[in-house]
């Protein structure tokens, strides 16, 4: 779902470098511990990336690609947990609202979604929305890992907030297709649902939940897009007056 | 403006040029980023020179404390009476208007709607607030917190297919007796804040027990409101044996830590000799 929402916060404050900031960015401690993380996560994005060419090669079409990365994606998406750590222990100043509600909402798509639906597994929009991440997350932890190193290629800063226009649609159009086909499953299997009577006196539907999720796609994908689309023009317009003025 | 004029004086000044903005929404501030003056402040005991350059920020539209609280707390009096007497709507016609065998669903409603009544009464006679108001925006998201978890609830208490606590009448009566200690314990700790402010000023005090053993939880606590107000929540918990009444005592207990250490902190700041054993909600842990 929401792909480079989270890192376009962090990218004004912390590594769009001109700006003066009146807080210390993170010592030295905290930012060899982001580079680390941000190469492992740029490497194992890659490794899936990688892995999806070599199935598509070796299979000779695009169906069922999603068993061939399915342990690195949930390795490398889950891991995507740590950068709520890193914003709740203000390692970087970022919103831990945005940044929990993020990944939260990519762990919700491939543990509970993908992973408990098996069914859905050999659904074609489960590719498009790994692609999607695939490609958005390489960027982004790059852009990351750049930034935290002081030399961030234009190149890199561009694809950030250029390539989510395409990508992030994508993106979401994969998530509930894939929620959507997951839909007659769960409700025929009663899945990670709970009925009266019982003696906690609760009862949950996932099936209902699931069409709650999928409409509040409705008011959330707009805002995060626009905002992207207003960073985009903060950012690239102010890097132009950059490399104008050197 | 003379010199002795206080900050209220100002406001209200300010008021009669520009009509539109009341004196609860003015905040005027010395410098544009620091803390808003209070209104017993006098001009000239302020940090200015021969003039004085004060910033105006309209904080939107406010709503009184007493209003808000009123409207908060009847809703979920009410709304909660939907469920018990089964409106149509609520669990089908087949079920309207029907009661429940188990006690512990009428005993449920009482508590309940014991605790919104007592708050209500606490609102009008008790409590002695320090800002008259607060932002109107607010009261939308309170009512739909307290309103929405109130419905939620009810509806499981409630529902024909409810199941009682699983150890029966000693789980409910111990339950009973923790609440009431809790609910009686919560009004003994607003009464003895309020005393504390019984000549109408809206300064802080430390407040110290008193000769009533409720009180005594001062000595280990900042904020023992707070904690009764948990204790009632969890024995309503214990008593109807609900995950969402679990879940309300939970997010009701995060919400209350979040106050209590703000308060804890407030209070150290302003008082140099505060008692070192106070913690802010839960003695010697939290």
């Amino acid at each position: 779902m929401a792909a480079s929402g989270s890192g376009s916060s962090r990218a004004d404050n912390g590594y769009s470098s001109q700006q003066p900031r009146r807080r210390k960015g993170p010592g030295a401690l905290a930012t060899a511990y982001l580079v680390i993380y941000n190469v492992v996560m740029t490497a194992g994005w890659l490794v899936i990336a990688v892995g999806l060419v070599r199935a598509y090669l070796a299979k000779g079409s695009y169906h069922s690609l999603y068993y061939s990365i399915e342990k690195p994606l949930k390795f490398f998406q889950t891991g995507a947990l740590l950068e709520v750590g890193i914003v709740v222990f203000r390692i970087v100043p970022s919103s831990v609202v945005l940044t929990a509600f993020q990944v939260m909402s990519r762990v919700f798509l491939t543990w509970a979604v993908t992973h408990s639906v098996k069914e859905v597994q050999t659904e074609d929009s489960v590719l498009l929305f790994v692609v999607a991440w695939t490609i958005t997350e390489i960027i982004r932890y790059s852009f990351y890992t750049f930034s935290l190193l002081n030399h961030l290629p234009y190149l890199i800063k561009w694809a950030r907030y250029t390539m989510f226009i395409v990508l992030y649609p994508m993106g979401v159009s994969g998530e509930l297709l894939t929620i959507y086909a997951a839909l007659p499953f769960v409700r025929q299997s009663g899945l990670y649902s709970i009925s009266l009577p019982n003696k906690y006196n609760f009862s949950f539907d996932y099936y209902t939940f699931l069409i709650l999720v999928m409409i509040s796609y409705i008011p959330i994908f707009p805002q995060l897009y626009f905002h992207m689309l207003h960073q985009r023009r903060k950012v690239l317009s102010h890097a132009e007056e950059q490399k104008k003025s050197e | 403006v003379e010199p002795n004029a206080t900050v209220r004086e100002i406001r209200s000044m300010f008021h009669k040029l520009y009509p539109r903005w009341y004196p609860a929404r003015q905040s005027i501030k010395l410098d544009p980023k620091g803390k808003s003056l209070r209104d017993e402040e006098i001009l000239q005991h302020l940090p200015v020179g021969t003039t004085a350059t004060l910033y105006f920020k309209d904080l939107g539209p406010q709503i009184g404390w007493t209003t808000v609280f009123l409207i908060e707390y009847t809703g979920p009096l009410f709304i909660y009476f939907l469920f018990y007497f089964r409106m149509p709507f609520v669990y089908g016609l087949d079920e309207r208007f029907t009661s429940s065998p188990h006690p512990v669903v009428n005993l449920a409603c009482i508590c309940h709607s014991f605790h919104y009544i007592k708050r209500l009464i606490e609102t009008v006679f008790v409590h002695r607030f320090s800002h008259g108001t607060m932002p109107l925006r607010n009261i939308v998201k309170n009512c739909l917190y307290y309103w929405g978890f109130a419905a939620w609830l009810a509806y499981y208490i409630n529902h024909p297919l409810y199941t009682p606590p699983s150890y029966g009448k000693k789980q409910i009566n111990f339950a009973v007796i923790m609440f009431l200690l809790c609910e009686a314990g919560n009004f003994s700790i607003h009464v003895a804040l309020s005393d504390l402010r019984r000549n109408g000023s809206k300064t802080r005090k430390i407040p110290y027990p008193t000769k009533n053993p409720f009180t005594w939880l001062f000595f280990f606590v900042s904020c023992p409101n707070y904690t009764y107000e948990v204790g009632t929540w969890i024995s309503f918990t214990i008593m109807t044996q609900c995950v969402p009444v679990g879940l309300f005592t939970l997010l009701c207990f995060i919400q209350m830590t979040i106050w209590a250490k703000d308060k804890h902190c407030t209070y150290l700041r302003e008082f140099k000799d505060y008692p070192s054993l106070r913690m802010p909600i839960i003695p010697f842990l939290l």
